[in-house]
């Protein structure tokens, strides 16, 4: 099958049969419930621009499978320049949707994955690589859109998972048979979830020997026997009920559309089975996954940055205030913060490296870097965005009172600006604003590839403090310095000797 | 570990070559001193060279971290010569811990010789 255009995608769903839950009531189809469209249509930008000659370059990529051209969202990554375009990609869909296109998850868990099971076999002498290859082969072949599901409700964090009082807080293995497993658990705030072909699970944290069942990957359909999803809330959810304009983003929604997705004994075979017990290999499947996705925010979250950048200046001009040098410095800020993101996650690509399976990582230490920025930089400039907007982003009133004859005139006149803005121009431009910047967007960008805390424990480790101490303690002249002996022509005692000589002497001249 | 050290002809000549050394995880200096000595100890008979002009048996790269800035390059250049490749906390696309660096160079290297 050649890679599905945006169309094909969402009709490509109809085909699916996903049990989905949402205010308490069974959803029958996706495609056809109001309240899914935006992140259908979010996705679907993912498949639509790789058909577009003007953005092909970076949204497809060569299998190195089969040769073929496909769609990058199911490449594993062969070299430093198919890191760097897998952002650029990230920066390029954050600017055409405004929002999150959900489909990176998949991506960072395929490439986790391959990379992982590489190094399990090696070790172990298992065929997971093998198997993955295979099932990579077809997600390729069938361009799907697999949502990587990582986070586990997890219940009481100071406990093991298997000293939980609910076992199925934490997916794992009930029962291993001549044919596959059985698992049942429950996975949280999975991305893209619900409109995704199928899901591939990896475990959540690093597990010890007592956790092997917990220590599990697998890939299954998302209509499978036994899965159902719960797809969550989200602030102002439902003003897409009350009309396009109050939406803000009507077209792509806001953040990812999560789910939680509950498994109740689910049959997975083993040839889409990639980890079954090996808990010594699950530091690195979460580290290999979470370099991978946090990476990835220094490109989506910029190109939503673009976008209300770009918003903030339009509002300005529109109320006759975009020279103003306070308005021109806001705009500098936030510019230079997005660009600053920017430039991390270009670092995390350029400084990547082979890894022993043949795909390539991207720097961890900067791609951990990268998102704490981000949980923090977002903020910021969504601060100065609202500051530039003004307050209007939160008292607006309805479209209905717009449309209403009674209210409508008076109230657009109330929303004019600068002579020529159509006055709702300015109210659909605030509502964007409000959406991107009030709403579940922030704390997406705080907790989304795991909390700030999640990022400094990896910071910390992979800093090399002691080769820092090291660099200190030799200009500090506690350690010794060759490379100054070399300039002196001797050792450093001997040179030190000679220059507190000389100052006595030259002080005796003064004197 | 088996070496046939003794039956070597002329001395087995290793050409150095070193990353610009940015921002290393690893003390590469200190990588190839351990290692001449480590190789001395063994008894063989090995020369570390950094002389690029100079003819060598084979070729070890001395990658500070593993995103390995010289790889590609050298091995195009040196094409011909075996070559080994330390990438930070990797020996060609082994991981390793730094204290085992020098074990690991020493088995490659005598697998050469």
């Amino acid at each position: 099958m050649p890679m599905m255009t945006g169309r094909e995608y969402i009709e490509s769903l109809r085909a699916t049969k996903p049990e989905v839950y949402f205010l308490g009531q069974r959803i029958k189809h996706i495609v056809d419930e109001p309240m899914f469209q935006p992140h259908l249509h979010g996705a679907a930008m993912t498949y639509e621009l790789a058909h577009h000659p003007e953005y092909e370059q970076i949204m497809t990529a060569t299998s190195h499978l089969t040769g073929e051209k496909i769609n990058r969202f199911t490449h594993v990554h062969h070299g430093i320049d198919d890191l760097v375009k897998k952002v650029r990609m990230m920066r390029l869909l954050g600017q055409k949707t405004g929002t999150c296109f959900q489909r990176c998850v998949g991506l960072d868990g395929l490439n986790a994955i391959y990379v992982t099971t590489y190094d399990i076999d090696q070790k172990y002498g298992t065929d997971y690589h093998e198997r993955f290859k295979r099932y990579l082969l077809e997600v390729q072949k069938n361009d799907w859109m697999p949502a990587g599901a990582m986070t586990d409700a997890r219940g009481d964090r100071s406990l093991r998972p298997s000293k939980q009082k609910h076992p199925d807080v934490y997916l794992h293995i009930k029962e291993r048979l001549k044919d596959g497993v059985i698992v049942s658990g429950t996975k949280a705030h999975i991305t893209g979830a619900i409109n995704s072909h199928e899901i591939i699970t990896m475990p959540t944290r690093t597990m010890t020997e007592e956790d092997r069942d917990y220590s599990v990957s697998f890939a299954i359909p998302a209509d499978a026997k036994g899965v159902m999803f719960v797809f969550s809330r989200q602030t102002n959810d439902t003003r897409r009920l009350d009309g396009v304009l109050d939406a803000g983003n009507p077209k792509y929604g806001i953040v990812g559309g999560e789910a939680v997705i509950i498994f109740q004994n689910v049959f997975v075979p083993w040839e889409r089975v990639f980890m079954a017990g090996e808990y010594d290999f699950t530091t690195e499947l979460v580290e290999t996954f979470a370099g991978y996705h946090r990476s990835n925010y220094g490109g989506c979250k910029v190109g939503l940055a673009d976008v209300v950048i770009g918003g903030s200046s339009w509002i300005a001009e529109a109320h006759g205030i975009g020279k103003a040098s306070h308005i021109v410095d806001k705009l500098t800020e936030m510019i230079a913060m997005a660009e600053t993101c920017w430039s991390c996650t270009l670092a995390c690509s350029y400084e990547g490296y082979r890894t022993p399976s043949g795909a390539y990582h991207i720097n961890p230490l900067l791609a951990n870097v990268t998102k704490l920025n981000i949980t923090r930089m977002v903020y910021e400039w969504m601060r100065v965005g609202q500051d530039i907007a003004g307050g209007k982003i939160i008292t607006l009133p309805s479209e209905k009172d717009l449309n209403n004859p009674a209210s409508g005139k008076v109230l657009e006149e109330c929303f004019s600006g600068k002579d020529g803005v159509p006055p709702r121009d300015i109210i659909k431009m605030l509502r964007l604003i409000e959406n991107m910047s009030v709403g579940a967007g922030l704390p997406e960008a705080m907790h989304g590839a795991g909390s700030p805390a999640a990022q400094k424990i990896m910071i910390e480790r992979r800093s090399g403090i002691e080769k820092k101490i090291e660099l200190a303690e030799t200009i500090a002249g506690i350690r010794k310095d060759r490379d100054f002996e070399t300039i002196v022509g001797k050792d450093e005692k001997t040179h030190w000797d000679e220059v507190r000589k000389k100052i006595e002497e030259r002080r005796a001249q003064i004197h | 570990m088996t070496c046939p050290f003794g039956l070597l002809e002329s001395m087995f000549t290793i050409g150095v070559r070193y990353c610009g050394g940015c921002n290393p995880q690893i003390d590469r200096s200190r990588i190839v001193i351990d290692l001449r000595e480590g190789l001395k100890k063994m008894g063989l008979e090995v020369e570390l060279t950094t002389e690029k002009e100079r003819a060598v048996d084979m070729v070890l790269i001395v990658n500070g971290c593993k995103h390995a800035c010289l790889e590609a390059k050298q091995v195009e250049s040196d094409c011909g010569y075996p070559v080994i490749s330390v990438r930070g906390e990797m020996v060609d696309d082994q991981y390793v811990e730094e204290g085992d660096i020098i074990k690991i160079l020493i088995q490659r290297i005598c697998s050469f010789i």
